[in-house]
């Protein structure tokens, strides 16, 4: 299978995470632009217009939110996925709701970051075990029949979210469940969408009361 | 690292009686080593005031029975109640050598003793309440001797008193602001110190010992990864304290903290997710035990470098998952005397009504589900 060539930006204020990162991608990711801050990140993308955007959740000079708020509106084609070591669910799920296309730990793998690389850009949802966590419990269902059809996950994807949970990765969770991978990655999509539309009050409240998980 | 609790002080230096080049007691040397000026000039600021009938003597007399001795605590209490007597009786003789009449004198005196009392009753070892109360009836007995003595007075007896009070504030005051702000600063600088040492001593006896056990074992992939991980838990435990687990423990952190003791134990990364949490009892306590046990088989045979655990915990239903993409093995094949499944994990389960299911498969990996609905 031979996958195009991604053009991708790096935004992250350590040096040495952004050389570790660039060393380890694939030979199908080429990385044309490393950027520190939010300042330096916004002009430089929207010069570039790159594929995809690999964004550092915590930047010097604002989150990686203030990054897609500036560049999203301009360059609708940029997707961004979200990077971090951070542990609060507050400001991963800010940048997802921001218009990150998802969401994955620095302690991922060069080969499973590259295959993510290729995810984000094809427009798909990138969910690492973590977040599917984060997900379900901002999701956790209070009075269900109340909520709109945004506000609430269908039973197959809180399925798929558990499974996601558990470390399994989008092929396995199609074999565990008779689907096509293509179901499993548009319900995750699917997911993605309520999050980042969903006025849902829980999620804001749920955010600021369990400011870690 | 022990830190020394921050005590507020009285904004006044602390004068003790110095044995090095003194030449009676040690006062003038003491004095001028806590106000930091020359011993010269504070000796000859006695001997002056000698001069003012004998007010430099008896105030050299009272200091030395105040101050305490090079090395020493505080005198004993009759001497520094002695001592502060003295003190009052050489500033009247001060007062008057300055030419005040003995309608101003007494009163001012009365006054500064109320003072002294009422500031130093705890240095002196002295009754607070009565103290108070004694200085309390000083200082209006120093007022009405003053309002009798000056009903008569003329304007002049009145000025003279005021222009020198003026005159003293403008040449002391600057120099008691001064000294305030320093402490001010000083307490601050304190403090940065203080949390600078407190951050100095956490990296060093955390993150430097990790460096330096990492570049002693850089052939060794596995333990450089597990000392990183510890280090990681670590710091983050220290800059996210909410995290920390609670006294009585959640089922969620103790599952954190069995993963925990498998890094350590097995050199293996354990990823722990958690959605919902629940408190931990004799039954969920028994799921933390069982999944424990799944995951140190998974870090025993399976062969793979990172065990999947989550935790979901819900009202009515708390689930816990271990799951590894190792070499997995035939259920159907393990001798019943291996305990580590049948007993410890399908047993344990059993015996507090949970179930235990567990997928496996040679070179497929190994999925534990443990369940306990309430």
């Amino acid at each position: 299978m031979s996958l195009p060539l991604r053009r991708v930006v790096l935004v992250d204020d350590h040096d040495l995470f952004r050389a570790g990162v660039r060393s380890e991608l694939g030979p199908t990711v080429q990385v044309v632009g490393e950027a520190a801050s939010v300042l330096e990140a916004v002009p430089l993308i929207k010069a570039l217009d790159p594929d995809v955007v690999l964004l550092d959740v915590h930047l010097p000079d604002g989150g990686g939110h203030a990054v897609i708020a500036q560049v999203a509106p301009e360059r609708p084609g940029v997707r961004f996925l979200a990077l971090s070591v951070s542990d609060a669910a507050e400001d991963v799920i800010d940048v997802i709701r921001a218009g990150a296309r998802g969401y994955v730990t620095k302690t991922i793998s060069g080969a499973e970051l590259t295959e993510a690389i290729h995810r984000t850009a094809d427009g798909d949802a990138v969910f690492s075990p973590r977040l599917a966590g984060f997900v379900l419990d901002a999701f956790r269902n209070g009075d269900a029949a109340a909520d709109a059809e945004l506000d609430q996950l269908t039973a197959r994807e809180r399925e798929v979210l558990q499974l996601i949970a558990r470390g399994y990765k989008y092929k396995e969770i199609a074999a565990r469940l008779h689907l096509s991978a293509r179901t499993v990655e548009s319900h995750v999509s699917s997911v993605l969408r309520k999050l980042q539309l969903s006025s849902r009050h829980e999620l804001t409240r749920w955010a600021a009361e369990r400011r870690l998980i | 690292m022990s830190v020394r609790p921050l005590r507020l002080t009285v904004a006044l230096p602390r004068i003790t009686r110095v044995e090095r080049d003194r030449v009676l007691a040690g006062v003038c040397s003491g004095v001028a080593e806590a106000l930091a000026m020359d011993v010269t000039l504070v000796r000859l600021t006695f001997a002056v005031l000698s001069f003012a009938s004998g007010a430099g003597i008896v105030a050299y007399l009272g200091a030395w029975a105040l101050l305490p001795a090079p090395g020493e605590g505080q005198p004993p209490r009759r001497r520094r109640i002695a001592g502060t007597v003295l003190l009052v009786w050489s500033v009247i003789l001060a007062l008057r050598g300055l030419g005040l009449s003995d309608s101003l004198v007494w009163p001012l005196a009365l006054i500064g003793a109320g003072a002294a009392l009422a500031t130093g009753s705890a240095t002196l070892g002295l009754d607070q309440r009565r103290a108070r109360l004694t200085a309390m009836v000083l200082t209006i007995a120093g007022i009405a001797t003053f309002v009798g003595g000056n009903r008569h007075g003329t304007a002049t007896t009145l000025l003279a008193p005021g222009a020198v009070a003026a005159a003293l504030l403008l040449l002391l005051g600057p120099w008691a602001w001064r000294l305030g702000r320093e402490r001010d600063a000083e307490r601050a600088e304190r403090i940065r110190t203080q949390e600078r040492a407190d951050f100095a001593a956490r990296v060093h006896d955390s993150v430097l010992q990790t460096l330096a056990l990492i570049q002693r074992n850089p052939d060794d992939p596995r333990r450089v990864a597990t000392l990183a991980r510890r280090q990681e838990r670590e710091l983050r435990s220290w800059l996210y304290p909410d995290r920390e687990p609670a006294a009585g423990g959640t089922l969620a952190d103790a599952v954190e903290t069995a993963a925990a003791e498998i890094e350590e134990l097995h050199g293996i990364r354990v990823d722990v997710v958690r959605t919902g949490d629940a408190p931990l009892d004799e039954r969920t306590g028994v799921l933390v035990l069982a999944a424990r046990e799944a995951m140190t088989n998974a870090a025993k045979h399976s062969g793979a470098d990172e065990i999947s655990v989550f935790v979901d915990a819900a009202p009515g239903r708390v689930a816990l998952y271990v799951r590894d993409r190792g070499a997995g093995f035939d259920p159907g094949s393990v001798a019943a005397d291996r305990k580590g499944i049948s007993e410890s994990i399908r047993g344990r389960m059993e015996r507090v009504g949970g179930t235990a299911t567990i997928v496996s498969s040679p070179g497929n990996g190994t999925d534990v589900e443990l369940e306990l609905l309430s």
